[in-house]
């Protein structure tokens, strides 16, 4: 799914929450009908979230970071899988760089990985294709591709509609804090 | 396993912040050197004032640790993606402060010699009872530091916090430390000051313990 709306609408609130980053002031968030609170770990690692901030240590390399944040969340093969998933996406030259030194399109590969390493059964991703390059627009649509495949539900918000087209995703518009089912 | 990998990233970021390892060890060295030159240069009781100026050195250059630790998971959001990707909080906690407990004893194994050097208070014999009175205090730093910092990580004042709730608790912990070292220093036994021993361990299970209970809750209170 596609959430557009103006800036200030509150789409990034929304993901936040989502997210469990952030709690509602009213409502209940659930993830397969039980509230996110009650198994917050195992609802956490369900959930791949990107956001503008990269979410990531700048200290570390890329595959540092993947493979950590892999074992946090419990994945045995962390280092071999994001090693492959560098690959796709053009960055195994740059894997052994602290991501200190990177410009905002490689941060936004790599924070982008970082979301969807887990294979999470929900994905949000917030303004994904800030920074991305043509070839690096079409890889992350792949991944989102083979993602939809696999039955994860995905909300990508941006003002880009050009980038996501090929993906030909539901198209919903947030308005004051209300998402409407309609561009 | 998770507190390894926490324990591993820390030191990690730690060993590759060459200017702040510099300014750290920098920073504590010259406290000792100014205390002793305050003190000096004929010692009254050179096992007394060398026993606080250790003691004063670590708690100040500890605070600078702690201090970079906490900005290190605030800048780019490093702590939330922690707390995101479903890791056990405890293990987080545990793993934290494994990393400020090594950091703040390679300190101490870089303060001690000079203190002992410049003070003349070198009784090699002492050395592992020092050893371990350094050991308890420096858990209870980590114990403390790591809980308060998770509470403080998402205020702008975060330093002042932090400062604010970490040295009052720690006063009965670095009393024992001062007592401690200094009777080893003087006459080569605590049992003088013994008691001191137990107010230190008590305050650091009460630490450990404290965080087994809060830290979920403080970490999530800090977004």
């Amino acid at each position: 799914m596609l959430l557009v709306g103006a800036n200030g609408s509150g789409k990034t609130t929304l993901a936040r929450i989502m997210s469990t980053m952030l709690r509602a002031d009213r409502g209940s968030l659930t993830l397969n009908g039980d509230p996110v609170e009650k198994r917050l770990i195992q609802s956490r690692r369900a959930i791949g979230f990107a956001s503008h901030r990269p979410f990531l240590y700048m200290g570390l390399t890329p595959i540092e970071n993947l493979e950590f944040f892999g074992r946090l969340s419990g994945l045995k093969d962390a280092r071999a899988r994001a090693s492959r998933q560098l690959d796709r996406f053009g960055m195994t030259p740059f894997a052994n760089t602290p991501v200190d030194r990177f410009s905002r399109g490689m941060l936004q590969r790599v924070a982008l990985l970082r979301a969807l390493q887990g294979e999470p059964s929900v994905l949000l991703l917030d303004e994904p294709y800030a920074g991305l390059d043509d070839d690096g627009t079409a890889t992350l649509n792949a991944f989102l591709e083979e993602a939809r495949n696999r039955g994860t539900a995905t909300l990508v918000i941006s003002h880009d509609r050009d980038r996501v087209a090929p993906l030909r995703p539901r198209v919903c518009a947030m308005r004051a804090g209300t998402v409407e089912d309609r561009p | 396993m998770t507190f390894l990998w926490v324990t591993l990233k820390d030191l990690r970021l730690h060993a590759r912040d060459f200017r702040f390892l510099a300014t750290l060890g920098l920073f504590s060295l010259s406290l000792v050197l100014i205390l002793s030159f305050a003190f000096g240069p004929i010692f009254q009781e050179p096992a007394r004032e060398a026993s606080a100026t250790l003691w004063a050195s670590l708690f100040f250059a500890g605070i600078l640790g702690l201090t970079r630790a906490l900005d290190l998971e605030s800048e780019s959001g490093g702590g939330d993606a922690v707390r995101l990707a479903g890791a056990d909080p405890y293990s987080v906690y545990l793993g934290k402060t494994v990393s400020s407990f090594l950091l703040l004893g390679a300190l101490f194994c870089l303060v001690l010699p000079c203190a002992a050097v410049f003070f003349d208070v070198g009784n090699l014999a002492v050395l592992p009872q020092v050893a371990g009175v350094a050991a308890l205090a420096l858990i209870g730093y980590a114990a403390w530091g790591t809980l308060f910092a998770a509470l403080a990580r998402g205020l702008k004042a975060r330093e002042l916090l932090l400062s604010v709730l970490l040295f009052p608790t720690l006063i009965p912990i670095w009393i024992g430390a001062v007592k401690l070292t200094h009777s080893l220093w003087a006459d080569g036994t605590i049992e003088p000051v013994r008691d001191w021993l137990k107010i230190m361990a008590v305050m650091d299970v009460l630490g450990l313990a404290m965080a087994a209970w809060l830290f979920e809750v403080v970490q999530e209170a800090g977004e």
